[in-house]
């Protein structure tokens, strides 16, 4: 299977994110394109190459872009670099290749939007990272390509950088837009939507940096390019990010559609250490565990992974080998959405709250058998009655691991029982 | 003006107040830099950015409470963020979690003064390093129960005072 480098061909380049780079790479050509299309053109073409956004829900970024109202006065672009979703570090990634892509692909998008201001909001323990997005910005400022009157065209823009302080809430998107108006990031209730009314209520795209940043590709190579990558319905390529014990642990960008034991296997060359694999969280904590058996049938793009009852989510392949405790995850990932609950809604504060209660005992070997079913009925009750995902988001993994481990999970309950 | 802030926390406060659409916006960045300059927030620059840049008490502590990333505690020297998320589970967090605890009781034994806190942090966005950790604004990427203590002993090697 062919793997076409778009967002990868910064790799190994020497100096990789510097602007000298960039241009001998053609950096800022498509935005000489965009800029000589109309903003509608341009949506269109995005809208055409079927991308999708690569935040976790995999929403069409040209559709997105299209309900923001074309005659409203002011409108922004914003930036989702947060990423706080475990098991992710693919963003992070791209500012470490390349931050000009990212820059260019802003000053494209906003110019599509007709968004005459942006932010990109980066968690700031990327303390590194921030620096280099930040001189990437400063010489675009200086080459005429961040300002006023872009490239010479009646197009002005300006991109700023915004930094959290540690939650993981504010990279949901209404949870961003409150956190950037210098609130605790609590998400907001939709309708209405960012696109009508987002950050100070005025129209708002917010988009994955890994989304903006494949924009200048798909504007200089055309949309038919990318659409011959990947699936139907899942065009393109998308990063991945492998973690857990597997040789070569890292950052790889695959055709969607490729098969996941093949790049556990081939790409990052297998387990290490003689261990074998056990089961794997193929998209992030937020998403369903597939086992091992499981694994072996599905591919890396979103129909496969939705058929098989998980999510391709944020593209962190989790890799779980045989001897770890299931129940030892199912606190951590509990315990982490518990307390990364900004508290709004009932269903998630007392949702997670309980399912924490409940799996510290499951973990000290003081609970019952009944106590797997238990947490499956607590997390079937707090899906779909909130005001963000993050409840699901807990609710949706729990589910999965008592579901598919249960036998394990009793058994782990039984043997403190029996001393 | 207050003199509590040093004449270059001043100007970058007032940088920060321009620089958004809103005064507000500037509450996150205006809290990061206080505390990089003193290393935490302390009641008096929360009262001082209310009565000198009118920035209201209620919303600068909403900011401070919500994110746990600012200090409301004087810092010890060394704040060492470890991550105890999937991942770094996985790969050995609660060796290295133990041999940094084993390591800061030794301070204790010999009645000194600890220049290390610690605390355990979600995800940090670096788990093909897994365990990973933060010391102040330093990461620190495959850690073991060794190399994490060899570690600590070169900031204790660093730390003023002790
Ligand atoms: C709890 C929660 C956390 C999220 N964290 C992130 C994140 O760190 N980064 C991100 O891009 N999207 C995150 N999202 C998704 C965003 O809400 C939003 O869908 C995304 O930024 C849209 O961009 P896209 O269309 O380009 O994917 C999160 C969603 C939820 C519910
Ligand atoms: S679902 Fe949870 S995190 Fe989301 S708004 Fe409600 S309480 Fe907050
Ligand atoms: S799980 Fe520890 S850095 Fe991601």
């Amino acid at each position: 299977m062919e793997k076409p480098k778009i967002v990868t061909r910064f790799a190994g380049l020497a100096d990789s994110r510097s602007l000298d780079t960039y241009l001998r790479h053609d950096g800022y050509q498509a935005l000489h394109k965009a800029l000589a299309m109309k903003p509608a053109e341009l949506i269109e073409l995005v809208k055409a190459s079927g991308l999708r956004g690569r935040g976790g829900a995999g929403f069409p970024t040209g559709l997105k872009w299209s309900f923001v109202p074309k005659d409203a006065p002011e409108k922004y672009l914003l930036c989702n670099n947060d990423e706080g979703e475990p098991g992710t570090f693919k963003d992070r990634y791209i500012l470490e290749l390349s931050p000009h892509m990212l820059v260019e692909g802003m000053i494209i998008s906003a110019y599509a939007i007709g968004a005459q201001k942006a932010y990109i909001y980066t968690r700031c323990e990327f303390y590194e990272e921030i620096a280099w997005m930040e001189q990437a910005i400063h010489e675009a400022y200086r080459h005429g390509y961040l300002g006023a009157n872009i490239l010479g065209s009646k197009f002005s823009f300006d991109l700023d950088h915004y930094g959290g302080a540690g939650a993981y809430i504010c990279g949901e998107e209404t949870g961003l837009i409150s956190s950037l108006e210098g609130k605790k990031g609590q998400p907001k209730l939709k309708p209405p939507f960012p696109a009508l009314s987002g950050y100070l209520n005025k129209p708002t795209v917010v988009n994955n940096t890994e989304t903006l940043a494949v924009i200048p590709w798909i504007v200089q190579h055309g949309p038919e390019k990318y659409r011959a990558i990947g699936t139907e319905k899942s065009p393109g390529t998308k990063l991945f990010c492998i973690s857990g014990p597997v040789k070569r642990p890292g950052v790889y960008e695959l055709p969607l559609g490729y098969p996941l034991q093949k790049f556990i296997e081939d790409d990052a060359g297998g387990l290490r250490d003689g261990k074998t694999l056990k089961a794997v969280i193929p998209g992030g904590a937020s998403a369903p565990v597939l086992t091992a058996d499981e694994v072996a049938k599905v591919t890396l793009d979103y129909e496969s992974m939705a058929n098989a009852k998980t999510m391709l989510g944020s593209g962190a392949v989790i890799v779980i080998p045989e001897g770890q405790s299931m129940v030892e995850l199912l606190k951590v990932t509990v315990d982490f959405f518990h307390h990364e609950s900004c508290g709004q809604c009932t269903p998630c504060r007392e949702g997670t709250g309980w399912l924490s209660n409940v799996m510290h005992g499951i973990y000290q070997r003081k609970a019952k058998l009944k106590d797997v079913e238990k947490m499956i009925a607590i997390a079937n009750n707090m899906e779909g009655r909130t005001i963000c995902a993050l409840s699901d988001a807990c609710a949706m993994p729990t589910r999965a691991i008592a579901t598919k481990f249960g036998d394990e999970i009793r058994s782990y309950i039984q043997r403190g029982n029996h001393g | 003006m207050s003199s509590l802030f040093s004449p270059e926390i001043r100007q970058k406060i007032e940088h920060y107040l321009q620089r958004y659409e809103t005064r507000r916006s500037a509450i996150l960045p205006i809290l990061h830099c206080i505390q990089d300059e003193y290393g935490w927030v302390k009641e008096e620059h929360v009262l001082a950015l209310e009565e000198h840049y009118q920035l209201p008490r209620v919303q600068v502590e909403e900011v401070l409470t919500f994110y746990s990333m600012y200090r409301q505690q004087e810092p010890k020297q060394f704040r060492l963020m470890l991550c105890d998320n999937l991942v770094c589970t996985m790969m050995g967090y609660k060796e290295v979690d133990s041999a940094i605890r084993g390591h800061l009781q030794e301070y204790q034994h010999k009645g000194k003064d600890c220049p290390f806190s610690l605390e355990k942090v979600p995800c940090l966005g670096v788990c093909d390093g897994a365990p990973a950790m933060l010391i102040n604004k330093t990461r620190h990427l495959n850690l073991d129960a060794n190399n994490v203590v060899a570690i600590l002993k070169n900031c204790d090697t660093l730390a003023t005072g002790t």
